[in-house]
């Protein structure tokens, strides 16, 4: 009997350090904070990654919250330097600069707290734990062939450019060049920036064809400068003659696509790029320090070929 | 006098060091000269002759078809390379037929097992040469930039001094032997288009 009781105790003994144990992992995760920086909550895309990313660390089960830069590196600033005095653990981290956003970076890396890029590059390569970013040179070789193959190799266009001080402007701009550059009978008449932004790519595209009521196509860095472009096109009544080309892979503008209206995007994924930063958080919180320092992401063009499978 | 004597020897020297510690240059030669510490012609030079054609990685077309419809994922790790996430990845193939047709954009290909290919002679851009080959890495360079500049110099290469002498010496009928790469994405696996983005087109 005396010998069951005690077998009984021991057993009790065992479950009950197991379940300390367990309680006490799951309030290390509760402690754990992370911050979600976003450059802008002004354009839906970026809304997606940043919501992407703060439900992903709670399904982890860390606490999350996000911070809107505003498109404005001093506020990016001071979001770190809040971050950083309240005790957040991790940041996931859309830069709003990719020069001007590396001494955040730093400070945090500083103060012991690990930094994930998401979509927008910084230009260095032993600040951020890890930057995991759209593979947007690439996609934009894509819509660079589609746009030769679309005008015939010949037309006058214009390029709308992202923010000026973004990587991804110039990847996507890059990309796109190092096609249409080899088809000496395609000519850009004007390049101008549009900030990323429907509004200000309306206000731009309006401009431009004043100046430049022929032209044939208008590439777009991003799908909100797209839909602005179309906005404009469709005041001037020249759908039909300006052929639009954006890049995210937006939902109106995949629908826009449907209807002939616009001819193709670059699909990217910011639900991954969130998922991949959220899990790289949670592996640093388990003792993981080793990190690619770059992954680049699959961008897919969406045209309308095969349009039908991207649409929600 | 003598005061005016020191006074116009001090604007001398001060107007002298003032131009020798101020140099104004655009931005554009500021640039070039920073972009000059890499020589990426010569880079992708080496890639070409020194790698590309003896590649190991390189994969009969049709046993890289065979092996995908047997085993997708297992020939896509084996064969291929794709950098970072997603359902695409880029296979270095090797195969011969004959032409069937030559455009201004290709050559139609069917090839000895009966598959009707396309290679494409004029859109050699992006990233699938470089990729395919699995000889550059992505650590190798700090920027994506400086990264996606290799396969410029090696898309150029191949489109402007490579392909062009041998198509212009074809014709429909020729036989022909093509290495080159090829993506394939696990979403379209079922029937999927064959496009070679050439490295070599070699007449037989």
């Amino acid at each position: 009997m005396r010998r069951i009781i005690k077998t009984a105790w021991l057993l009790c003994l065992i479950l009950l350090s197991f379940w300390a144990c367990s309680s006490d992992k799951q309030a290390d995760r509760e402690a754990k904070k992370v911050a979600v920086v976003i450059s802008t909550l002004n354009n839906p895309w970026f809304v997606v990654l940043a919501e992407s990313a703060a439900e992903d660390v709670r399904a982890l089960g860390y606490e999350a919250k996000i911070f809107d830069s505003q498109n404005n590196p001093a506020t990016e600033s001071d979001n770190f330097e809040n971050l950083i005095a309240s005790g957040f653990d991790a940041i996931l981290f859309n830069p709003t600069d990719a020069d001007g956003s590396i001494v955040n970076i730093l400070k945090a890396k500083a103060a012991g707290v690990p930094v994930f890029c998401m979509d927008r590059e910084v230009n260095a390569d032993d600040a951020a734990t890890s930057q995991i970013l759209s593979d947007n040179y690439s996609g934009c070789v894509e819509l660079g062939v589609e746009f030769v193959k679309t005008l015939g190799g010949a037309g006058d266009y214009v390029e709308l450019l992202g923010l000026v001080g973004d990587n991804n402007t110039w990847a996507r701009s890059g990309g796109f060049h190092s096609v249409v550059d080899e088809f000496p009978d395609l000519k850009m008449v004007a390049q101008q920036s549009a900030d990323f932004d429907r509004n200000r790519a309306m206000e731009v595209m309006e401009t431009i064809l004043q100046a430049q009521p022929d032209i044939k196509a208008v590439f777009c860095g991003n799908d909100a400068m797209a839909m602005g472009a179309l906005q404009a096109l469709q005041a001037a009544d020249k759908v039909s003659q300006v052929r639009i080309f954006g890049f995210d892979g937006a939902a109106d503008v995949v629908e826009k696509i449907g209807e002939g209206k616009i001819v193709a995007t670059g699909m990217q994924y910011p639900k991954v790029m969130a998922q991949t930063a959220a899990r790289f958080a949670h592996e640093y919180f388990e003792g993981r320090r080793e990190f690619p320092q770059r992954i680049p992401v699959e961008v897919e063009l969406v045209d309308a070929e095969n349009v039908a499978g991207y649409r929600e | 006098m003598k005061k005016s004597y020191k006074y116009g020897l001090l604007v001398v020297a001060l107007a002298f060091l003032g131009y020798n510690s101020v140099y104004f240059k655009k931005l554009s030669a500021v640039r070039a000269e920073s972009g000059a510490e890499f020589d990426f012609q010569a880079y992708a030079d080496s890639i070409y002759y020194q790698g590309m054609l003896k590649n190991d990685r390189t994969v009969g077309l049709p046993a890289l078809l065979a092996a995908v419809r047997a085993d997708a994922d297992g020939a896509f790790e084996k064969y291929g390379n794709r950098l970072g996430i997603g359902n695409s990845a880029y296979f270095m193939v090797s195969c011969s037929g004959k032409i069937a047709e030559i455009t201004a954009d290709g050559i139609s290909l069917v090839t000895d097992d009966a598959e009707t290919i396309s290679v494409n002679t004029r859109y050699i851009f992006g990233n699938a040469l470089r990729d395919a080959s699995g000889l550059v890495k992505l650590t190798d360079f700090k920027t994506n930039a400086d990264f996606n500049r290799v396969s410029e110099a090696l898309n150029a290469l191949i489109r402007t001094k490579i392909i062009p002498p041998v198509v212009q010496q074809l014709q429909a009928g020729d036989r022909i032997a093509v290495t080159g790469a090829v993506k394939l994405s696990k979403k379209a696996l079922e029937y999927p288009e064959i496009v070679i983005t050439p490295a070599q087109i070699k007449p037989e």
